[in-house]
């Protein structure tokens, strides 16, 4: 399969209309791969593919919103979706994306267990056979498993989860529906985000957040996997989804590119007993 | 001298009855230092956070203020700690921090007031995990820099060697679980993950300001702040106030090179606008800027920064990068 993205990865140089291409690469860990910005045909031989790729690499894009040429991206199907969110969101145009999907055979990191989409959404060609997809029977079990606690039990779940945070900002910065131009957490003087380091304004970070991209989230499982304190956050953002999947039916996010969010969208059919 | 291995937990039980002990134990999964309440240790690996923050507190308070009292109250609370299973990395970081917080001509009364109670019984460390590369930054596992108490794993348990008075004083009160007759010798220890640094490598460093490299070597930071929140030496903060009515506290908390408020300046000009330039400059404090200040790299290789980095960045691969360029 390796050969196959390479040779892809080439032929796209080759055409003239890509001006780098986003993989990953070898580190001098066995066990840990690293983002890679091939800028041409030479740089391919530094791609690799392996059950630790597992560092997104859609997100980049936001960095280069104006590119000369295309920004090529190798993409799993989380990848992929993670693109379909950003330009659902208007952060990224599909005009100046080349799209290497790569159908994911699962990789080394537990947020992996519940993926529904091995197959790329989007692509502009694919390479691996398309997988059968079925939503995982697990996708929200942890997400009941912390609602079958009482209220107390609960409160003192987070409490423990929130006295670990660092508050890096890791789960943001690597979240495809993190796109913000400005966070509120780094807006000064606006006192939305306290800066001391403390449970109460964890706390108020975690819930903010998990609001902010609960109706977008495309359950890459990112947050979780990048978390130094190993915190649980996809289940906070599944906890939105599986309401709203309770509310308005099944839904997944970031599968078409011209999604509106969930709670961001009216619709005159919807439920509205509340009123 | 050697105390038994199944002694420890009675050692520590003797020091924890007389004062505040912070030991490596396991919560949550994870390896942290916390308060000593009896039981079994953890000496295993390096902790998921170094013990900075007993001496730089992740948060803490100041002063607080009453305009209508007309009141002013400073806050600097510290208790004799005991800072058990330090390894020689973390050690040498306090080292560091001292020569920030005490001797830079100005004494910081919040960070000087923990030192001065602290004692420091480091430990050995006989298995470097595979991020781990303090040899290659001039430390030895198995003899700490600030170490009042000196221990290290051996077979059966642990030597332990007085360094200072207040480390004799420590040893004291373990008379009678020593082994005083033991000459057990701590093995030697390399780590796996070596990095030849040249000499006077700082003052390359500080001519690759404008390098090319720093394009390529950033590309993949996500810009977030896990490796200094990690890092033993990380010693940034930011001072802010709770402010209710007429009252108010203020306090100072950790802050980091890699936020983008970190240098915005009051009219909203950032002279480092991107993660390219708060990685490079982070790297730089690292391993130029304070070796050329203090003589000594601000890393201790500790690993933390790589076995953490969301983006698998790793210092050494940097450090290897920049040796290459011409």
């Amino acid at each position: 399969m390796i050969n196959e993205i390479k040779n892809a990865c080439l032929k796209a140089f080759e055409s003239g209309e890509v001006g780098y291409i986003i993989g990953w690469q070898a580190t001098r860990f066995a066990d840990k791969t690293t983002p890679l910005f091939m800028r041409s045909a030479e740089d391919v031989e530094k791609l690799v593919w392996n059950k630790y790729c597992v560092n997104s690499t859609a997100k980049y894009a936001l960095e280069d919103k104006y590119p000369e040429k295309k920004i090529g991206i190798i993409l799993r199907g989380c990848d992929s979706r993670a693109v379909a969110r950003m330009i659902s969101d208007k952060q990224l145009k599909r005009e100046n994306l080349y799209l290497i999907g790569v159908v994911c055979d699962g990789k080394e990191d537990p947020i992996c267990a519940t993926c529904s989409h091995k197959t790329p959404v989007i692509y502009d060609v694919l390479i691996g056979q398309p997988t059968t997809e079925e939503i995982s029977p697990e996708r929200f079990a942890e997400v009941e498993k912390i609602a079958a606690m009482t209220p107390d039990e609960r409160y003192n779940y987070w409490a423990v989860q929130y006295d670990k945070c660092i508050r890096c900002y890791a789960c943001r910065n690597v979240c495809p529906a993190c796109n913000c131009v400005e966070c509120y957490a780094d807006q000064y003087r606006t006192g939305w985000q306290g800066k001391a380091h403390n449970r109460a304004e964890n706390q108020v970070y975690g819930l903010t957040r998990a609001y902010h991209v609960g109706d977008r989230c495309i359950e890459c499982g990112q947050c979780e996997r990048v978390c130094p304190m190993n915190l649980p956050i996809m289940s906070q953002t599944r906890k939105m989804l599986k309401d709203i999947n309770d509310l308005f039916g099944p839904t997944e996010c970031g599968l078409t590119i011209e999604e509106a969010p969930v709670l961001g969208e009216y619709d005159l059919n919807d439920r509205e007993e509340f009123m | 001298m050697l105390l038994p291995k199944e002694k420890l937990s009675e050692a520590l039980g003797a020091l924890a009855a007389e004062a505040n002990v912070i030991a490596p134990v396991k919560w949550e999964g994870d390896v942290f230092f916390m308060p000593y309440k009896g039981g079994d240790v953890c000496l295993e690996g390096n902790g998921k956070l170094p013990p900075k923050d007993v001496l730089f507190p992740k948060t803490e308070k100041m002063y607080s203020y009453s305009i209508a009292k007309g009141t002013m109250t400073e806050h600097n609370d510290a208790a004799a700690t005991i800072l058990f299973g330090v390894r020689s990395c973390d050690a040498a970081s306090i080292e560091r921090l001292d020569k920030v917080f005490l001797e830079q001509g100005y004494k910081d009364g919040f960070y000087s007031a923990k030192r001065e109670g602290l004692a420091v019984i480091a430990m050995g460390c006989d298995k470097p995990m595979a991020t781990c590369f303090c040899t290659s930054m001039g430390i030895d596992p198995m003899k700490a820099e600030v170490a009042d108490v000196q221990m290290c794993p051996v077979e059966g348990g642990f030597t332990v060697e007085a360094v200072t008075e207040k480390g004799k004083e420590i040893v004291k009160k373990w008379d009678s679980l020593l082994d005083k007759k033991s000459k057990a010798k701590p093995a030697k220890v390399e780590c796996s993950l070596n990095i030849n640094v040249p000499e006077d490598f700082e003052k390359k460093l500080m001519d690759m300001f404008e390098s090319p490299i720093w394009d390529d070597v950033t590309k993949a930071c996500l810009g977030c702040a896990c490796c200094t929140y990690v890092c033993p030496t990380c010693y940034c903060f930011d001072i802010n106030q709770d402010v209710h009515g007429d009252e108010g506290t203020a306090f100072r908390c950790w802050d980091s090179c890699m936020f983008s408020d970190y240098t915005r300046m009051a009219g909203g000009h950032n002279p480092r606008p991107s993660k390219k330039e708060r990685l490079r400059n982070r790297y730089l404090h690292k391993l130029a800027y304070y070796k050329d200040r203090h003589g000594k790299y601000l890393c201790v290789g500790c690993g933390r920064c790589i076995a953490n980095c969301p983006a698998h960045l790793d210092i050494t691969a940097f450090a290897e990068k920049a040796m290459e360029v011409e």
